[in-house]
């Protein structure tokens, strides 16, 4: 996989050269953490802070709160969380702000609630280093299996398997090969590529940007988005039982694709 | 040049006669010169020395001494140098011919060279003027703002003509006072109100702002000129006398270039305005989204907080909580509506229109609503076999209006019946129908329909919907350059129509 480095157990996005963040040595940090996990949630609003706990104590781990944007980044910096909750609407910072500096000293993965559905700020946070993007009001179940999905990846990011499976779908990175019930899909160079950096992060939305950085190793211009989505659109009909309704490669309309197990 | 020059008359004249007096000395001394030996001459070197005289005297001194030292000369000539000596008469009558040819020899010379020389420097005058009112409109244009420099050039046309007062008006018919500015304003012509009372419209057969003066009779009480840039009136420049006033052609070309300045100065001024409109509309823009964006917040959170305590209800087993989570969804799909509603009428809809597939609008469109139809059927197809279809529309914005047609078709068609969703390309244009068997729209409503919170008469009482979906939809769909359509369907049902511009993109960039 070009764009994207992996030595061992970290891994490098470069979202747009200026703007690139790192999650490194992860599973180090796993080791040394108790059994059960720490999760933290930013959000002024005591109410959320509620709903949010309520939602993940299916999780068995202990959660730290902070109403405000600077609390937040202390209580990260000494409790070392396994995940972070952040709401948008802090009444001291933005919320990408305290995104960014987050991913400056740590790879701990963020999970960002928002009240705005808006296609264009839920890619620059992507962008600017969170993890995944829920809109309020939120379906409790459906923050679990987010925060589920974030902590797993972030266990699993060391000993990523050569060989992914997804339902009928198998993708064979040592072989380069990828099979629909025991059956060859041929895949151009371009579509092997893109499913190859899709199926690395499971659940996670990629930016545009960063499917981008990933395939052409460029900064996306122009009509150049047209063409990922193109060669995405082709790589589904290859590998997708209904085209229609797509299982493995989903779209986060405004902002990117997202690779389903 | 005109205007400076009035003042100069009384010590002009006296120095006129100094040199006319030193002329014609030198004329005397010359004939005393020439006396002694006038029977080794001829006649025609007399008459070449006297001639040099009297171009020497009028280019020096102009016409009127010019034109004195020759009839001195010529008297001198017949005395002094045509025999019989110091008698008028001729000794030979031939004599009168050289004479005769002499004076208008000498007349004609000291008339022309007095032309020339005056049209040099009327030519020196006019560039001194030019470039004098150049400076002038410059300096007064440079103002540092657009109502300082219109108000610099009304004092410099204030000071430069025998006006009282002289007011630029701005091209805002509305606001004119005067009937006659709103003319003016709205006819791109130019008036004068004379001492008598009357109004003349004045004429122009070049509609250049020079000509508007030309034929303008008597003296003027009030004089209107609109001011033009690029051939549209932006203003109207007012001159006003109580007494009267007429103006000499240098005044005019002096007016005619403040009104080019004049014009000139409004139209920036209305530039500057606009700009300072634009600014504002942007800032309004910003504040709107600030807005919008804390409203969705607070009235998000708190349901939220509903649905999180309704999820925890249910495991207790109380039926009234999926009610109250039902509920909360909806209030949540309405507040979403109602955002965007009123962001759609504030203008603040920024379409992000690029180069799509279809397949990721349907896919996504139907991945959203697939989940909350329960029973009921969604008949998909993407089109032609193999054809991928690209379009150019803003993803987000279509996703919602398909959804929204598709939540409209589950509202109103019986549940055992499929809806269908197609794709065709034809022509320029790229289809997306929406079709169902249910009751369709009365002819008389088939408008009304994507009004906001408008609900058809067939409408069953339970619906749910406060009648935002199919308004919301045209509107994201007229703000991508596209449409969203009603047609009855064959059969029985209703068809909706989404329209959006087909790309063909470049050989190669395919599936490589």
């Amino acid at each position: 996989m070009r764009g994207a480095s992996e030595d061992g157990n970290s891994i490098t996005w470069c979202s747009d050269g200026q703007r690139a963040f790192r999650r490194a040595n992860v599973q180090t940090m796993f080791h040394r953490m108790p059994a059960a996990p720490r999760f933290l949630v930013i959000d002024d609003e005591k109410q959320i802070r509620r709903a949010v706990r309520g939602a993940l104590l299916a999780l068995e781990g202990t959660m730290s709160e902070a109403a405000t944007g600077r609390e937040g980044l202390d209580l990260a910096a000494s409790e070392r969380p396994a995940l972070v909750i952040l709401d948008l609407g802090l009444p001291d910072r933005e919320g990408i702000d305290v995104c960014r500096e987050l991913r400056t000293w740590s790879g701990v993965p963020i999970l960002v609630l928002s009240a705005r559905e808006d296609a264009r700020e839920k890619a620059a946070l992507l962008d600017a280093g969170a993890d995944d993007y829920l809109t309020k009001p939120f379906d409790p179940v459906e923050l679990l299996a987010r925060a589920r999905a974030l902590l797993r990846r972030s266990v699993g990011a060391a000993e990523r398997s050569r060989r992914v499976a997804a339902g009928d779908l198998v993708i064979d990175l040592i072989q380069r090969s990828v099979t629909i019930r025991g059956e060859r899909v041929h895949l151009t160079p371009i579509e092997w590529d893109l499913l190859v950096a899709l199926s690395a992060h499971p659940e996670r939305t990629l930016t545009h940007q960063q499917l981008f950085s990933a395939v052409w190793q460029g900064r996306s211009h122009g009509d150049a988005q047209a063409y990922l989505r193109v060669h995405i659109a082709h790589l589904r009909r290859k590998i997708e039982p209904d085209p229609v309704r797509p299982r493995h490669i989903l779209t986060e309309p405004g902002v990117g694709y997202r690779f389903s197990l | 040049m005109g205007i400076a020059s009035r003042s100069e008359g009384g010590s002009g004249r006296r120095a006129e006669w100094r040199a006319g007096l030193a002329w014609f000395g030198a004329l005397a001394g010359v004939a005393a010169l020439l006396v002694p030996v006038r029977t080794w001459l001829e006649k025609t070197h007399i008459a070449l020395a006297f001639l040099l005289l009297v171009l020497a005297a009028s280019a020096t001194t102009g016409k009127r001494v010019g034109i004195g030292v020759s009839l001195a000369a010529f008297v001198l000539f017949d005395l002094l140098f045509l025999p019989p000596y110091s008698r008028l008469t001729l000794e030979n009558p031939l004599d009168w011919l050289v004479l005769a040819s002499f004076l208008v020899t000498a007349v004609v010379a000291a008339q022309l060279l007095d032309q020339a020389q005056r049209k040099a420097s009327e030519a020196r005058d006019r560039s001194a003027e030019i470039a004098q009112l150049a400076t002038l409109g410059a300096e007064a244009l440079n103002a540092p703002r657009a109502d300082l420099a219109v108000s610099g050039v009304a004092d410099v046309i204030r000071a430069t003509l025998p006006v009282e007062r002289c007011v630029i008006h701005a091209a805002d018919p509305d606001r004119a006072s005067d009937d006659l500015v709103t003319a003016v304003l709205q006819r791109g012509v130019a008036f004068s109100e004379l001492t008598d009372g009357t109004t003349h419209a004045l004429r122009s057969d070049t509609g250049q702002t020079g000509e508007w003066w030309v034929g303008a009779p008597g003296r003027v009480t009030r004089l209107l000129l609109p001011l033009r840039v690029r051939g549209t009136t932006v203003g109207a420049l007012e001159l006003a006398g109580r007494s009267g006033f007429a103006l000499d052609p240098a005044q005019q070309r002096m007016l005619d270039a403040m009104t080019f300045y004049a014009a000139l100065g409004v139209e920036r001024g209305r530039v500057e305005a606009e700009v300072k409109h634009v600014a504002a509309l942007e800032e309004a823009d910003r504040l709107k989204d600030i807005l919008i964006a804390s409203v969705s917040h607070d009235l998000r959170t708190p349901l939220t907080t509903i649905k999180a305590l309704a999820r925890g209800m249910q495991s207790y087993g109380d039926e009234r909580s999926e009610i109250i989570e039902q509920e909360a969804d909806r209030l949540n799909r309405l507040v979403g509506d109602l955002l965007e509603l009123s962001r759609i009428s504030a203008g603040g809809v920024r379409p992000d229109i690029e180069a799509v597939p279809v397949d990721d609008l349907i896919g996504a469109a139907v991945q959203r609503i697939e989940g909350t139809l329960g029973a009921r059927r969604l008949e998909v197809s993407l089109g032609a076999e193999g054809s991928l279809l690209v379009g150019r529309f803003d993803l987000a914005h279509s996703i919602r209006i398909l959804v929204n047609l598709i939540e409209n078709a589950v509202k109103y068609a019986p549940v055992d019946t499929p809806i269908a969703v197609d794709v065709t390309r034809r022509g320029r244009w790229i289809e997306v129908t929406v079709a169902d068997r249910g009751p369709g729209v009365a002819p008389d409503e088939v408008e009304r329909i994507f009004e906001p919170l408008y609900r058809p008469s067939n409408a069953p009482p339970d619906v749910g919907s406060a009648g935002l979906g199919l308004a919301i939809a045209r509107q994201f769909a007229e703000a991508q350059g596209g449409t969203v359509a009603y047609a009855p369907r064959d059969g029985g049902g209703s068809v909706f129509t989404l329209r959006f511009p087909a790309v063909d993109l470049v050989a190669g960039s395919g599936a490589d």
